[in-house]
């Protein structure tokens, strides 16, 4: 229960950051890390390095490794909330990666490219 | 004559009140509740509808799938043998990002398991409809769930006789003698009346309802 046990610790700091900073997440949206441990994990791994339990090798892509600058910089801002929103489709990637345009709100989309962002401490070119 | 009509109106509603009664209490209803209950099985499944999570918290606290729309979800059959010789459904522990489904779910003995198949099918939503989803394989299915979604990156599937693909969903393999091939419409085209908070996106409003229909038809000929 190792991954449920992050998932909830990471609820409740956050939970407690948004008691504190009133106002820094959107009503009805959750925090970008939370939704990323719950979405984005399942593939790309809680610490964005590719590796959920997803990117079995059978699967015909491995999922990005978010970490990596190198690869990230080569998205721009837009590419990512498009990918986010629209799937792999978006970008003429592959289509392994769902899109989340119906899911997530538009302003819980914009979070996770800032997350997505601090993950690969990098900027798009 | 009066005496005649008001005999036959008391004998015909007697005769409709025996057939809802028999309708509505399948035998083994009320035993697969009893044992249900005795099992404290509601201490992991959601039992009565609606759907009450509204934020990741309260899905991640679930420790096991809701039921109360099992009759509409499951088939009676699938439930049946499922009871006496559990197998893991999700390939992971549910929404567990790193423990492996062991498969230690509870066993039933075979009478116990039948009644609580019984019970457990009497278990219905309205959300779910009559929409005509017959199991249908082949290729158009097959590109949406495999290419135009890349829905085997979480759902396991049978291709070439090996089992692929991801495994944070429920797998697909045995889709076609699990699931009712009206509920995976339901689900596809209304999933927040099951779901409301869940990892798999929503795909209404991303796919055609003809596309949702196909791929309902698809995953329901799943072997």
């Amino acid at each position: 229960m190792v991954g449920k046990t992050t998932y909830i610790a990471a609820a409740f700091v956050l939970a407690f950051a948004a008691a504190i900073f009133p106002g820094s997440t959107t009503a009805n949206a959750a925090p970008a890390e939370l939704n990323y441990k719950f979405y984005c994990a399942q593939c790309h791994g809680t610490d964005g390095k590719g590796d959920g339990p997803n990117a079995t090798k059978s699967q015909p892509v491995s999922p990005r490794n978010h970490t990596s600058a190198k690869e990230m910089a080569k998205l721009t801002d837009q590419d990512l909330i498009n990918v986010v929103k629209g799937g792999g489709a978006a970008t003429s990637k592959s289509t392994m990666m769902p899109p989340f345009g119906k899911t997530l709100t538009d302003d819980e989309v914009v979070a996770l490219k800032d997350y997505l962002r601090k993950l690969c401490n990098c900027k798009g070119n | 004559m009066k005496g005649v009509s008001f005999l036959r109106l008391a004998a015909v509603s007697v005769f409709a009140a025996g057939v809802a009664f028999a309708s509505t209490s399948h035998a083994g209803v009320a035993e697969g509740k009893k044992i249900f209950d005795s099992k404290n099985c509601g201490a992991c499944h959601q039992m009565a509808g609606p759907a009450k999570e509204k934020t990741i918290e309260d899905q991640l606290a679930k420790k096991g799938p809701e039921l109360w729309y099992s009759g509409s979800k499951f088939q009676k059959d699938f439930l049946k043998g499922w009871l006496k010789d559990p197998k893991p459904i999700r390939p992971m522990e549910y929404y567990s990002l790193t423990k492996k489904n062991t498969g230690n779910h509870a066993k039933l003995d075979a009478k116990s398991a039948d009644e609580v198949a019984e019970y457990l099918m009497s278990l219905t939503s309205d959300a779910v409809k009559k929409a005509g989803i017959t199991p249908k394989g082949g290729p158009k299915g097959r590109i949406i769930f495999e290419k135009k979604q890349g829905c085997y990156g979480c759902h396991e599937v049978t291709k070439g006789g090996n089992t692929v693909g991801g495994l944070t969903g429920p797998t697909m393999v045995g889709a076609a003698d699990r699931l009712q091939p009206d509920w995976i419409y339901a689900y596809l085209v209304n999933p927040k009346v099951f779901k409301p908070v869940k990892d798999m996106p929503v795909y209404e409003g991303i796919l055609t309802d003809d596309e949702i229909k196909t791929l309902a038809e698809y995953v329901s000929s799943l072997k």
